[in-house]
């Protein structure tokens, strides 16, 4: 057995594990990243499920917060970093596809087809969004203090500067924004638009990559979130989510920190409640004086640590964390006939269309009629299927495999009849490859969904919101803690700055 | 609607129970005493065989490759370092190290156990046991139980046993047979006098109840109630659920709650113990800086109160049972704390109290005050701090 001794040792080289160390070992920190599987990422990857077949296997492109870029001197594409602020116009498009085949850009020029009063509103909604986006930003950015309890001064600087923010943003846009939060995304959208179809292609970013419908409370946060995470509607970056991934690990190494790849953690060494380090799967020990954890709150608290050193409540707040993921990939390599155009494509013709995809995921079924999300690389076509819930009432992911393969191609090839002729390799990843392969728990791409109680000082649970944990010198720094969810980084740079 | 239930033994005590002076206990009927009086019964305790029905006490029985863990986890004791036939006294505590409850713990197998609460703490214990293999078996109903009390005890059960039970001590427990009935016999009571707590069957009550009655009549025996037995444990020095101190579960306040230091529990915090329990950190916290709370026995100056009570023209009047009632204890003007139970004690011929005094004011010998109320006017009678227990007889452990 041999003992290595790091100041901080990082599980999972996913985007949030490889922000942290970064910032901590720009720091001067001798840092260990340590990754399951063989390639850096996590769930921000593309890798290649054969010849020609490569792709943004889970989150399709993304771009971290400017801030991150600028701190660690990331050479990333501009539009990687692009400000939410940035003009919408300078996007790849967002399309809903309509069966009629005449689609609609999601743009103040293309919905005045539909509706004049909806494209004279579009413009006001866009700068509310940005504005709202900028706020949560700046909230994302505040690292929460341990509300309900331990509220000190100390702990309450950071809120102070949030509520100057929130003051700067203007009483009107504040107010909207606070509004917003609990609405459904249908009754913000209500707001501004007319016309469902435009309604229901909006909406659906406010449901992508969550179990719920577009008429549950918090979708108005929701769409804000993601919007915010995309700097609009569209994706960006697609076919390039590996590049970002793949700049943070070199930054670590630059900043001399290591990252070892296909090195499992098996649990994390716990004396008297203070973490000593890590135990991998072959038996070996690493010590270190601080554990980060980018793996999902569920897993590092009840897998790694276990149960058996964690106070009971603490232990039932844990369990209690909703997971529930509802995401299923399909992957299409093509010929390159498949006739879809560039951009962001949703299938979400309804408000109601939308709700009754999801009316399905809450009982445990997958939606006969999914909305889709649809995103091209080359001759490579990605479908993000809602909802397929990883619990599943009355089958299992090996048997249900197939069937949403086979609905997720016949639902697209309805928009694009040259689809299925094009297709040349196929590769599914269900919610259960989700949690087995990519690590998150229940197949949640959010490592806990963002809901209204799982959110901001309540995320990941009521009282724990600092990154820290019961078990001293252990922190949580992934996408299930405050800031994150999606493509950003911002829970890693807050675990990374609140250590100091 | 809440409906009391009966005890396995109700037939018995319902036909002997003359004052009808039921008592509710954790959901149960509970016989107050038997007679109208309770001297009889008092002395029985101290001095012959009491024989009490203590049915109600919860239950659990815990079993599994993970039993030892459990409570080792939710107690304050070292678990692991019993043995199998061993009993111990514990209270267990919130992550806060404020109490939940108390009871005891007996160690019937190797990796089963039994856990007796006031209240019930099944969501707690289920709370506790995530990722443990363990069973957790609520057997209150299936369990009866009696508290065999007093000096004449061994005998009888030397008469009434398979096998004789001199040979227990203090603690432990035995398997063991009466009338050819398998019951559990541990050397354990609420009393602080020499005395058993048979455990069986609730099948099995009536006629493991009636072989006692029957022998015990040469010795005194007598059905005891539970005021009787309230007058004997505050001699003992024992506190009791929701009299001497509230759960941490369900005080509205903090200052309700009570940690084991606060409750004279050192003995059964186990710092040392290896791995997480329950309140650990914030027990070491106290167990460095010092409680600011204490638990101690009040002994009521006699002069004193008769000296108050001559202003009015009386000698000093006192309860016939225990108090369960707060007074307040002042030193000069200031309150520093209050009695929780107070009794007359027939054989110390003392006054005494169970009291909560603030640092520094619990440290023994100090005189404070205590209030009794003299013909409708508060007064204030002298006491004096005095080590717990009041009474310890030698045969308690011997």
């Amino acid at each position: 057995m041999t003992i290595n001794q790091y100041d901080t040792i990082i599980i999972g080289a996913g985007h949030n594990g490889l922000v942290a160390a970064a910032y901590l070992a720009k720091q001067g920190k001798k840092v260990l990243v340590l990754e399951r599987r063989a390639i850096v990422g996590g769930s921000v990857v593309t890798e290649s499920f054969g010849e020609g077949f490569t792709v943004d296997s889970v989150f399709a492109g993304g771009s971290l917060r400017p801030d991150i870029v600028k701190d660690l001197k990331l050479p990333l594409p501009k539009s990687a970093s692009t400000s939410p602020t940035a003009p919408l116009s300078a996007k790849p498009a967002f399309i809903s596809l309509q069966p009629d085949g005449n689609h609609l850009t999601i743009d103040a020029e293309s919905i005045k087809r539909i509706s004049e009063k909806d494209a004279a509103r579009f413009p006001e909604f866009v700068r509310f969004m940005d504005k709202a986006a900028s706020i949560l930003d700046t909230a994302y950015a505040t690292i929460m203090p341990r509300l309900p309890m331990n509220f000190g001064i100390r702990e309450g600087y950071g809120l102070l500067e949030l509520g100057l923010e929130l003051r700067l943003a203007g009483r009107k846009d504040m107010l909207n924004f606070i509004r917003a939060l609990p609405m459904t995304a249908q009754e913000l959208l209500d707001e501004y638009f007319e016309s469902d179809v435009v309604k229901a292609a909006i909406a659906s970013v406010g449901i992508h990559g969550f179990t719920l419908g577009p008429m549950g409370a918090g979708t108005g946060y929701t769409l804000i979130h993601n919007w915010m995470n995309r700097g609009g509607l569209s994706h960006v970056n697609v076919g390039k989510a590996g590049e970002i991934t793949q700049a943070l690990a070199n930054a670590v190494k630059s900043f001399g920190g290591e990252i070892r790849t296909e090195i499992e953690v098996k649990s994390i060494k716990v004396e008297s409640q203070i973490a000593k380090g890590v135990i991998l799967a072959n038996g070996e020990e690493i010590s270190a004086n601080q554990i980060l954890s980018s793996a999902d709150p569920k897993h590092t608290l009840l897998q790694l640590v276990g149960a058996q050193d964690l106070p009971p409540e603490f232990v039932w707040h844990t369990q209690s964390i909703k997971m529930r993921g509802s995401v299923a990939k399909i992957h299409l390599l093509t010929d390159g006939k498949h006739g879809i155009p560039e951009g962001t494509l949703a299938v979400a013709p309804s408000i109601k269309y939308l709700e009754r995809a999801y009316d399905a995921a809450k009982y445990g079924e997958i939606s006969e009629k999914p909305y889709l999300e649809v995103t091209t690389s080359g001759n490579v076509v990605s479908i993000h299927f809602q909802f397929a819930p990883y619990a599943l009432k009355k089958s299992s992911w090996q048997i249900e495999g197939l069937k949403v393969e086979k609905l997720a191609i016949d639902t697209l090839a309805a928009y694009f009849p040259n689809l299925k002729s094009s297709i040349v390799n196929r590769k599914l990843i269900s919610p259960l490859d989700l949690e087995q392969t990519y690590g998150l728990t229940e197949g949640d791409l959010n490592h806990g969904q963002l809901m209204l109680d799982q959110f901001l000082f309540m995320r990941p649970i009521p009282g724990w919101s600092n990154h820290k944990t019961p078990i001293d010198n252990l922190y949580l720094c992934g996408s299930g803690v405050h800031g994150g969810g999606g493509v950003s980084g911002a829970a890693g740079r807050n675990a990374a700055k609140s250590l100091k | 609607m809440l409906q009391l239930k009966t005890t396995p033994f109700h037939e018995r005590t319902s036909a002997l129970c003359q004052p009808r002076n039921w008592r509710k206990w954790a959901g149960y009927f509970a016989a107050g005493s038997y007679e109208h009086t309770l001297d009889r019964e008092y002395w029985a305790i101290r001095n012959a065989a009491a024989l009490i029905d203590v049915s109600p006490l919860i239950k659990y029985v815990i079993k599994g490759k993970d039993a030892a863990a459990l409570l080792h986890r939710v107690t304050t004791r070292d678990i692991h370092k019993m043995k199998v036939g061993q009993v111990v006294y514990t209270g267990w505590c919130d992550e806060e190290g404020k109490m939940i409850d108390d009871g005891t713990v007996t160690r019937l197998e190797e990796s089963t156990f039994r856990l007796t609460a006031a209240e019930p703490n099944l969501r707690w214990l289920m709370m506790n046991a995530v990722g443990m293999d363990v069973e957790i078996t609520e057997v209150t109903d299936d369990v009866a139980a009696l508290s065999f009390q007093g000096p004449n005890t061994c005998k009888v059960l030397n008469i009434v046993a398979e096998k004789p039970v001199d040979e227990l001590k203090y603690f432990r427990m035995m398997k063991n047979k009466i009338n050819g009935i398998e019951v559990t016999i541990s050397r354990t009571g609420y009393t602080g006098d020499l005395g058993y707590e048979i455990w069986m069957s609730a099948k099995d009550a009536l006629p493991i109840w009636d072989k006692l009655m029957e022998v015990g009549g040469d010795y005194g025996i007598a059905p005891v109630g539970i005021l009787a037995m309230d007058v004997a444990r505050v001699e003992a020095g024992l506190f009791m659920l929701d009299v001497d101190y509230t759960s941490a579960s369900h005080a509205w306040i903090e200052p309700q709650k009570s940690s084991p230091f606060e409750l004279g529990l050192d003995w059964t915090v186990a710092l040392d113990k290896p791995g997480y329990f329950v309140g650990r950190r914030a027990l070491e916290k106290e167990k460095r800086e010092g409680s600011v709370w204490k638990m101690v026995g009040l002994e009521v100056d006699w002069v004193g109160m008769e000296d108050i009570f001559k202003r009015v023209g009386l000698p000093p009047q006192i309860p016939g049972m225990a108090v369960r009632g707060s007074l307040p204890i002042m030193v000069g003007n200031v309150q520093v704390g209050y009695a929780s139970t107070s009794t007359w004690s027939p054989l110390l011929k003392k006054y005494i109290a169970l009291a909560h005094l603030q640092k520094p004011y619990f440290e023994i010998g100090t005189d404070v005050r205590m209030e009794i109320t003299v013909e409708h006017h508060r007064q204030h009678a002298p006491a004096k701090v005095v080590k717990l227990p009041f009474y310890e007889p030698e045969w308690k452990k011997k």
